[in-house]
């Protein structure tokens, strides 16, 4: 019945009297691309070092490719292509050497490496600094380039499973972009991949499943349509709060919120689409009293649920 | 525990209709070496000029600064000065850089992301001694030079016995460095590595004879890897005045399996 690339269940991991995961069960099949969410010390990076055969866990099972990561973490090792986050070591390297590296290290052969490495850098565009030597010092190539380097060396060779943590992080816009269409190609070739990030926005346009990891436990999974309600046709009214005063949602909203969560400044409402007149109409009057600086209503997203499941200083009204 | 009886292991026994993930193949042991070898030297390859300069200055330092120590120097102790550098500078390179590069490499999440690549993780050891190795051993003919420039006497090699000699004490010193680094945080490495540099430069009898030492401190060296380095790469360069003990031999062999040890139980271990 295994038929994930990895299957995590029940996972425990401890850190004195932190426990960094908790219980934690998830699955990637091939050809999935699943997003890992959370804040920072959610235990994302934790997993990920138990798959990665860097931390023992505590409890539970991992299995990659079928494999018992817990028993045999070289072979596991041999499954996974890791992308930490924590950059690279290529002081000294120039891209294409470590690219080809990397998939040597992975079996391929000499002209092969050469090969898939120049591939992978024309696909991320970053064939530009592809001769360039970096630096101790910092210099030679950007963080930016180094990221994208150190995503090529992950996703240079075919590996049943693609761990990325933070990929992106220092990534300018335009190749982001490339990324992000790498990452959907491993996964259209049958790659599972475990994208690990805290960029809601980012993730939802290339994950088929997310998982929300909250201080080491799993509080949400599923796709993320599915996350963000059973109905599309629900509407997200966000009211931005004077800086001293009081939030009016708490009680008298003349229509049904189904959700209502609290971050800084911002109060987001999950409401229905029939009764967006009536939420217009209500924060029309409220910002003509000056009791709101100004509100917008847009379709609910992947970042109202998040804020949502992951707590924080949110809570939830409605029903 | 979470065995089921009818899925087997690793191998794709039983399940009939679900296409499963097939485990990569194991790259083969040469190609994994040989390509971590080239990502190590591309690593430390820059610095290869620095650490000769470095290895330089130092046998200078010792030959001819050492040599100020002692007015009027005769030949026979300029010989025994002179033959005992190599052995400080492999220690140097092996006690003091070799620790500096993984602490710097633990620190900056290098050690870790090797520590997740898809590789026998002793190899990254084998891989890293093999380029300390290759920094350390062009001190030995750094140091003969100066010598040889300074006191303008001859060496007669036993070549077999300097180059095993000289391998081995590279080698047990870039272990027990790498060890260090490995058990204690970057800090103490730091200070740990400091002390341990005056401790040979000055408290071991590698450039001037044991018996200059109070008996209880020559003892000690008895088991230390110092003294017994240096007697037998000295036997090694100066083979008509010195002899090498099997029992020097024994004692640098341990310290260097030990070094070895700690080092490949630290990148094996999961916390």
């Amino acid at each position: 019945m295994v038929d994930g690339v990895l299957e995590v269940e029940n996972l425990c991991r401890r850190f004195g009297a932190v426990t960094a995961n908790d219980h934690v069960t998830l699955r990637v099949r091939p050809g999935e691309v699943v997003g890992l969410l959370g804040h920072n010390g959610a235990g994302k990076t934790t997993l990920v070092s138990q798959v990665a055969g860097l931390l023992r866990p505590d409890g539970g099972t991992i299995r990659v490719a079928g494999t018992d990561a817990v028993a045999d973490p070289g072979t596991a090792r041999r499954c996974v292509a890791l992308q930490a986050q924590a950059q690279a070591p290529l002081d000294g390297l120039t891209p294409r050497t470590a690219i080809e590296i990397a998939a040597r290290l992975r079996g391929m052969s000499r002209a092969k490496a050469a090969a898939a490495a120049r591939a992978v850098a024309e696909e991320l565009d970053i064939i530009e600094w592809f001769d360039r030597r970096a630096m101790p010092d910092g210099g030679g190539i950007s963080g930016g380039i180094r990221r994208l380097t150190a995503f090529a060396m992950a996703a240079v060779a075919p590996v049943p499973l693609v761990i990325l943590d933070e990929p992106a992080n220092d990534v300018d816009a335009a190749r982001r972009r490339l990324l992000w269409k790498t990452v959907r190609r491993l996964g259209d070739e049958g790659a599972g991949v475990l994208l690990v990030t805290h960029n809601v926005v980012e993730a939802e346009r290339v994950v088929d499943e997310l998982v929300v990891l909250d201080k080491g436990k799993v509080v949400a999974s599923g796709s993320p349509s599915g996350l963000r309600g059973a109905s599309d046709h629900d509407l997200r009214l966000e009211l931005s709060l004077t800086p001293d005063g009081a939030d009016p949602s708490g009680s008298g909203v003349p229509f049904r919120v189904a959700r209502r969560v609290r971050a800084g400044r911002r109060v987001l409402l999950t409401v229905r689409a029939d009764n967006a007149e009536k939420a217009v109409a209500w924060a029309s009057a409220l910002r003509a009293g000056e009791r709101i600086e100004g509100y917008a209503l847009a379709p609910v997203t992947l970042e109202d649920v998040y804020l949502a499941v992951t707590g924080g200083n949110a809570k939830e009204a409605g029903e | 525990m979470t065995d089921h009886t009818t899925s087997g292991g690793a191998v794709s026994t039983v399940s009939n209709s679900v296409p499963r993930v097939a485990v990569p193949p194991r790259t083969g042991l040469w190609t994994t070496y040989a390509t971590l070898l080239r990502w190590t030297f591309g690593q430390t390859g820059p610095m290869l000029p620095f650490v000769i300069a470095v290895e330089a200055l130092l046998a200078a330092g010792i030959i001819i600064g050492f040599g100020f120590l002692v007015p009027g120097i005769d030949p026979a102790s300029a010989r025994f000065l002179s033959t005992g550098a190599p052995t400080v500078l492999l220690m140097v390179v092996g006690l003091v850089i070799v620790p500096m590069g993984v602490a710097q490499a633990r620190a900056s999440g290098t050690f870790t992301y090797l520590r997740a690549q898809p590789v026998p993780r002793p190899l990254l050891l084998l891989a890293d001694l093999t380029v300390w190795l290759a920094v350390a051993l062009p001190s030995i003919a750094v140091a003969m030079v100066v010598a040889w420039l300074r006191y303008d006497f001859g060496y007669v090699f036993d070549w077999p016995l300097l180059v095993a000699a000289a391998a081995l004490t590279s080698l047990t010193a870039a272990s027990v460095g790498y060890a260090i680094a490995v058990v204690l945080p970057p800090l103490l490495t730091q200070i740990t590595t400091q002390v341990l540099v005056f401790f040979v430069m000055l408290f071991s009898p590698v450039t001037f004879p044991a018996s200059r030492l109070p008996e209880w401190f020559q003892t000690v060296h008895d088991w230390l890897p110092f003294r017994p380095a240096a007697d037998l790469l000295r036997a090694g360069l100066i083979s008509d005045s010195y002899t090498a003990s099997g029992r020097d031999l024994v004692v640098l062999l341990v310290w260097c399996v030990l070094g070895i040890a700690i080092s490949v139980r630290a990148l094996v271990r999961r916390t």
